[in-house]
């Protein structure tokens, strides 16, 4: 047996370093046997880099990892489950398991011993509390089921309990009651002497799980304390950066227009029931959590996915059967949140991609393109949008995201569009381009467009809005403006923590 | 060692001027054009090894109208492929307009230009049915056009009853016989005409319309395009009905040729037609499907042959030859496009490799206690 003291994971002074970005900035952390320690922070904190370091899959620029409990006798393992769980669907939790192990041509073409491989994984599984059938698809099973086969599948081989386990935002697609099954199962593994790291952007979940918080903000750890010594307020504090009472609010100094688009009761997959009405120069913010819907609205406003409405207007005039070329004959644009899958074709050049929307002004007599002109027309928006290297005729996948979302953005603006729809604007994106998409979108309003912006960035959100829809459950949960909209609410209103909702949220979950 | 490419930086204002010398590099490079010079390489060898039949006019002429069909069926395979759709049933296709404009004339009596117009008609019927399924069911166009193709050929044997159809239409064997005299016994025939046209209005349509612009977009990428606006189904099923039309002239024209109903000879185009345009796609417009492309490379592949044939190789020497060449030509676009990305990284990772190694030399002189014991 090893000295118990040590601690199981030491990190010191990781750095980790992306173009244009400080993503972990000497980040230190212990992890005890027997402890659970959540890392907790805003998207962009860190949170992830770390997990992706300590997998393997980042190098990392600076810093150490040691095992200090680890001896020739008792190595510390560290295994992790990522959000995605990577269990294959189609197989049953035997297979998942990987429980059958077949080694040579014999084993693997003689009939499998199914009886005892069945028995095998109702043992493992079981250790988490209620067996449940392992024969169907894990698809087949719920959320919280697959989790444990995902811990199982962890946990069979490790020879000794000692071990790290790493959970990387395992609740994210969890009931609640599901999340106690999982949270019993966590405990009891730390119980075990295991040392557990958590992974969230739950505050709640973490307050109730954790022994000690490590809170990452902007790449830097902040904080690193017991859970005793934090409260719910603490936390958030911590995790926005914001003292509460002095935070930035949202913007008011622009003025609006006629109503531009106005929607009641959209309803679609994940949206239910859903009201938004934007004026001309007005710019509306949706905030919430994965999940909540925030995704699907401007893609259901575009026309891109299949939504209902009561009522869908667009400058006055009802618009029911929406499909993205018609919203676009009709003055909208969806800057969409994957650039290289939906907001562009990778392999256009700059300026092929810059004129695809809409090709008329380019068209000469003949039908043609005009490429002249058209050649042009992309050199003049490439130095409008400041797009690095000013070279139209370069291929779009070889720029830098920060660029390529100019270019994206560059589409879009050139036929001043009366809506629109942002999501994830800045997303993968360094700060110097950040800065010029926030003052190209300023600049979108003031030329009278009604802008939608989808994020998951509350800072982000509190730059750009006027008005901040936070969605929870597929519905508006709040709508914040001026005073009342702060990063603070942002984050307590999109997790449902805020003031008069607490009870409610917590028994709804 | 430490040279790398350099990626040259525009950072004054001004407009990046294209050097006229770098710009015909790029364009008569190997990479670029390879299928030319391995045309002037054959047209080298077998001018050398067989002259007299080689190089002589009537071959020529002949290569010229006899692959005319082939390129008809690789541009009705490349229509839809543009737009990511697979059309495997060209062959069939083919095959059935063969039929039907035959059967039109014989059993149904049917002037032969209104049995042509059917056909294609049916063509384009065709191409409907196959982008419907595509694009409705959304089944895969593998699959759709693999199930269209064994509905063709039932629909093939069943009008023919697995004869030849003969006895067609007074003049109809002009059709594909007939053409522009150029002194001699020689003339431009009008397949060759009706090719080049066809062609023609691809590459139009293909490089320098809108249209054509959409189409690449759809085919590079579906969601990126929809979302920009183009109507992704509508093109899909757009280009299985000009491929169907165009594969149905092809079957008109072969069926004049033969001047027979014949049910063997469409299937087998689908090999060669998918074969010219895959190598196509390498010359030309790195990696994009292209017209002019697909219909060198048909003439280069019939060159090829033409020329073994001439040295008395037999049957099996067209599928082998074919088959190398599309490998040959596909792989090394391939690696050339990838040889120097490699070459770079491999630098950059033995450069690092040496600087981690001095990193951790320096850092033991520093501090023997913190180096790192590996």
């Amino acid at each position: 047996m090893a000295a118990s003291n040590e601690p199981l994971l030491r990190v010191t002074g990781m750095v980790k370093e992306f173009p244009g970005l400080r993503a972990l900035d000497d980040v230190s952390l212990e992890v005890g046997a027997g402890e659970i320690v959540a890392v907790v922070g805003h998207n962009g904190s860190g949170k992830s880099t770390l997990v992706k370091i300590l997998a393997g899959v980042y190098t990392k620029d600076a810093g150490e990892v040691e095992f200090p409990a680890s001896t020739p006798q008792e190595q510390t393992e560290l295994h992790i489950i990522h959000q995605d769980l990577g269990l294959a669907v189609q197989l049953n939790a035997i297979e998942n398991l990987g429980i059958p192990k077949y080694r040579g041509l014999r084993e693997s073409l003689s009939p499998s011993p199914v009886k005892r491989e069945k028995e095998k994984a109702r043992a493992l599984i079981s250790r988490f509390g209620e067996p449940f059938d392992v024969t169907v698809p894990v698809g087949t099973l719920s959320p919280a089921q697959r989790s444990i086969i995902a811990i199982a599948r962890a946990l069979d081989g490790w020879q000794h309990p000692r071990n790290i386990l790493i959970l990387d935002e395992p609740t994210e697609a969890l009931h609640a009651s599901e999340v106690r099954v999982l949270f019993e199962a966590v405990k009891k593994l730390a119980a075990e002497g295991a040392g557990i790291i958590f992974i969230s952007h739950r505050l709640d979940e973490v307050l109730e799980l954790a022994d000690r918080i490590v809170v990452l903000r902007d790449g830097k750890k902040v904080a690193d304390d017991a859970r005793s010594t934090i409260d719910h307020e603490r936390l958030v504090e911590l995790v926005t950066g914001v003292e509460a009472g002095e935070a930035e609010t949202g913007r008011t100094d622009r003025t609006h227009g006629e109503v531009v688009l106005d929607v009641a009761g959209l309803w679609g997959e994940v949206l239910d029931g859903i009201d938004l009405t934007i004026h001309a120069g007005e710019v509306v913010g949706v905030a919430g959590v994965l999940g909540s819907g925030r995704e699907a609205l401007p893609a259901m406003v575009f026309g891109e996915l299949l939504a209902a409405a009561d009522e869908f207007t667009l400058s006055g005039e009802p618009y029911e059967r929406r499909r993205p070329g018609e919203s676009i004959r009709r003055g909208m644009a969806f800057v969409p949140g994957d650039r290289a899958k939906y907001g562009s074709i990778r392999d256009f050049t700059a300026r092929e991609n810059m004129t695809l929307p809409s090709m008329q002004a380019v068209t000469n007599a003949a039908f043609s393109v005009n490429v002249r002109q058209e050649k042009a027309l992309a050199q003049e928006l490439i130095a409008k949008y400041d797009v690095k290297p000013a070279r139209p005729e370069q291929i779009f996948k070889q720029f830098s995201g920060g660029n390529q979302q100019k270019i994206v953005f560059a589409k879009w603006l050139r036929n001043k569009p009366q809506v629109l729809l942002l999501e994830e604007p800045t997303q993968g994106v360094d700060i110097g381009a950040k800065q010029a998409l926030y003052e190209a979108i300023d600049d979108a309003a003031a030329q009278g467009a009604a802008v939608l912006v989808c994020s998951s960035e509350a800072k982000e959100l509190v730059r750009l809005c006027d008005r901040v829809l936070v969605l929870r459950d597929g519905r508006v949960a709040a709508d914040l403006h001026g005073e009342d909209l702060t990063e603070t609410r942002l984050v307590l209103e999109g997790y449902g923590l805020a003031e008069g909702h607490h009870g409610e949220s917590e028994g709804e979950q | 060692m430490k040279k790398t490419e350099s990626i040259p930086t525009v950072t004054e204002g001004t407009k990046s001027v294209p050097q006229p010398a770098s710009q015909w590099r790029r364009i008569l490079s190997f990479r670029n054009i390879s299928a030319l010079y391995i045309f002037i390489a054959i047209f080298a060898i077998f001018a050398i090894l067989t002259p007299k039949t080689f190089l002589s006019p009537g071959t020529w002429v002949l290569l010229l109208d006899e692959q005319t069909i082939t390129v008809l069926a690789a541009l009705a395979v490349l229509i839809p492929l543009n737009v990511a759709v697979f059309n495997l049933a060209i062959g069939a296709e083919v095959g059935f307009a063969v039929i039907l404009v035959a059967v039109l004339q014989v059993n149904v009596q049917l002037p032969w230009p209104l049995a042509v117009v059917l056909a294609l008609a049916c063509g384009a019927l065709i191409g409907t049915i196959s982008g419907l399924i595509i694009t409705r069911l959304k089944i895969d166009s593998f699959i759709a056009t693999l199930g269209m193709s064994s509905l063709l050929t039932a629909g093939l044997v069943l009008l023919s009853g697995q004869r030849q159809v003969l006895g067609l239409g007074e003049g109809f064997r002009d059709f594909a016989t007939g053409g522009i005299p150029l002194g001699g016994t020689f003339k431009i025939t009008w397949p060759v005409i009706i090719m080049l046209a066809v062609a023609f209005v691809l590459w139009y349509v293909m490089e320098k319309t809108p249209l054509g612009r959409r189409m690449y977009a759809a085919g590079f990428n579906p969601d990126g395009a929809r979302l920009s606006g183009v109507n992704v189904s509508r093109l899909q099923i757009g280009s299985l009905v000009a491929g169907g039309m165009v594969a149905a002239l092809a079957g008109t024209l072969l069926a004049s040729r033969i001047n027979a109903g014949d049910p063997t000879v469409g299937p087998n185009l689908l090999l060669p037609a998918l074969t010219a345009v895959f190598l196509g796609s390498t010359q030309f417009k790195g990696g994009r499907f292209n017209v002019w492309g697909t219909v060198v490379s048909v003439y280069v592949l019939a060159v090829g042959v033409k020329g073994l044939q001439l040295l008395g190789a037999t049957d099996w020497v067209e599928n082998a030859f074919n088959g190398l060449a599309l490998l040959g030509a596909v792989a090394l676009s391939r690696w050339e496009r990838t040889s120097k990305r490699t070459a770079a990284i491999k630098r950059a990772t033995t450069f690092g490799r040496k600087a981690r190694a001095e990193l951790a030399e320096q850092q033991a002189a520093d501090d023997p206690d913190r180096a790192p014991k590996a």
